[in-house]
């Protein structure tokens, strides 16, 4: 296990690890100690650089998120996956400790309806103000034809029938 | 601050109809000549990209990614194929991953002269606009006779490649190369010594590594600083052929201020990247195997993929560029796909970047990172 997998979980018995391939390791982290795991991959990999985070709905209320960070000195790349649960799940915001988290958290809030608490911005980031609370990247969003009425695009004419009697 | 001072304060949108703000807009709080508050807005050219890629299945995939920026298509629409092939098992072969690493650092040194163009058009400089953009049809001639298009290439698929090298396309590959390299040298003379350059970059924009990589910065703006971070030394993908070569990860360092990097610098390291990627494929031309070009059975086994996660990602022409995937079994489509782009970290960047300069030189700090809304908004 890479030296920061360990360091982790000597501090945090919670979190349970999971290699990924060379110098790549994944932790399962409990949703209340996201912060403390963060704040050790901040103290123990100074050149950490955060690559990105983001929401999977998992259906029936159960998601997870994905942050991902990558040292260059160590050639580290950490992946930490914390499950969550309920119509409106929250979770500690983490971009105080690291700043460029701060857009991939207002995302993952748009889109899947997880709360980021005392995040400091949490306007819209992509999405026009109409589709506030909707949660576009929910898989029980619908995006086919049934929501056509709300666009107010007028809907495609069916194709005509051929004529004739039936094809044997 | 005061508050009397943001009495006399003003707000200026710069975009989204501004010229040089190609699909976002930044309010900006002007006191005077200065900026005190920068607010980087995004979503003007968001295309759902992510929740598209959950309707098609793992051939169509890269037809959208590469659309997330058109500069370096070759680049973009890499890590989806990767990501499948990752998941699907898939072998490519040697003559495939040859080709791609060559086409990936033409698509790279095409991005970096069309940036040329742009910027310098910002700053007014017109010459070095218009100069390297004449030497960017030679790219596009590459990129036409290989996949027929100039942009939406579509050129790497599951298990190889679509188009095979032929004679003509050598030809024209061989005559874009030294065509470069006859024209790099006289470009970095223009550019660098021009002294009016010099004097509206040196000193704009100044951050350091640790700064930079908070925000998450990578690719040139990091290596501006002197951090030799890659992914093609330090994380090689291997379904590409970065092993084959000899070459060195371009940085630039600069006596003036060391572990930092200002817009100037950022030049610099454009060159040297550019000058970098000629080398590689020089290196890489005589060393084309002969083969196949995709492997048979990837078509099968791109159509139906286990159950599978995988994460690929490349240094593309701005920084990292990745792809999260997630697969249930025998899925046809994306059950997640998740675009990291590189500008979303240097269009944030911009918010604690610009404040306490001046006006005039926002679009010299917002030019010099290179950011293309694609890659944030997708």
């Amino acid at each position: 296990m890479s030296v920061i997998g360990r360091a982790v979980i000597n501090k945090i018995p919670e979190v349970t690890s999971n290699p990924i391939g060379d110098n790549k390791i994944e932790l399962l982290v409990p949703k209340e100690k996201i912060r403390e795991v963060v704040t050790i991959i901040d103290e123990e990999l100074p050149d950490a650089m955060p690559e990105s985070a983001f929401g999977i709905d998992l259906e029936n209320d159960h998601y997870e998120i994905i942050y991902i960070f990558w040292s260059h000195s160590t050639k580290t790349l950490v992946q930490l996956r914390v499950a969550l649960e309920g119509e409106h799940p929250e979770i500690e915001s983490v971009c105080d400790i690291f700043s460029g988290l701060e857009w991939h958290e207002r995302e993952v809030r748009e889109m899947f309806g997880i709360d980021f608490k005392n995040h400091p911005d949490p306007r819209l980031f992509l999405l026009p103000d109409e589709l506030e609370g909707a949660f576009p990247m929910r898989k029980r969003f619908q995006s086919d034809l049934s929501r056509l009425d709300e666009t107010g695009i007028t809907p495609p004419k069916p194709r005509p029938k051929p004529e004739g009697g039936e094809s044997k | 601050m005061s508050p009397d001072i943001l009495d006399e304060a003003m707000e200026v949108w710069f975009g989204p109809q501004h010229v040089s703000a190609h699909g976002w807009a930044t309010k900006l709080t002007l006191v005077g000549d200065y900026v005190v508050e920068c607010d980087p807005n995004a979503g003007y050219f968001h295309r759902s990209a992510e929740k598209v890629l959950e309707f098609k299945n793992f051939r169509q995939g890269s037809l959208v990614l590469e659309r997330m920026c058109m500069l370096e298509a070759f680049l973009a629409e890499y890590p989806y194929v990767a990501a499948v092939e990752k998941i699907a098992d898939i072998e490519v072969p040697e003559r495939a991953k040859v080709m791609r690493t060559i086409m990936m650092e033409m698509s790279r040194i095409h991005s970096i002269q069309f940036w040329w163009g742009q910027f310098n058009a910002e700053l007014g400089f017109f010459t070095m606009a218009l100069w390297p953009w004449v030497d960017r049809e030679y790219s596009l001639d590459v990129f036409e006779e290989l996949t027929g298009s100039r942009h939406t290439v579509s050129f790497s698929t599951p298990g190889g490649v679509k188009y095979d090298f032929n004679e003509k396309v050598m030809k024209q590959l061989d005559r874009a190369i030294e065509r470069f390299e006859d024209r790099l040298p006289k470009f970095r003379d223009m550019q660098m010594g021009s002294p009016t350059f010099r004097a509206r970059t040196e000193n704009i924009g100044l951050y350091d590594t640790k700064q930079g990589l908070r925000w998450g910065l990578s690719g040139p703006p990091i290596k501006a600083c002197g951090v030799p971070m890659d992914l093609r030394k330090d994380d090689p993908d291997p379904t590409l052929a970065y092993d084959m070569v000899d070459f060195e990860v371009p940085i630039t360092e600069n006596p003036e201020h060391p572990g930092m990097s200002d817009a100037l610098d950022r030049m610099e390291q454009r060159f040297k990247e550019a000058e970098t990627a000629v080398e590689i494929i020089k290196q890489l031309i005589p060393q084309i195997p002969d083969g196949p070009i995709v492997d048979p059975k990837a078509r099968g086994k791109a159509n139906r993929l286990p159950e599978g996660e995988a994460y690929a990602r490349i240094e593309g022409t701005r920084g990292i560029t990745s792809l999260w995937l997630k697969t249930q079994d025998k899925a046809q489509t994306a059950y997640r796909a998740k675009i990291r782009g590189p500008c979303i970290a240097s269009y944030y960047a911009l918010k604690d970047l610009v404040p306490s300069s001046k006006f005039a030189d926002f679009i010299v700090i917002f030019g010099s990172l290179d950011p293309y809304p694609g890659w944030w908004d997708r």
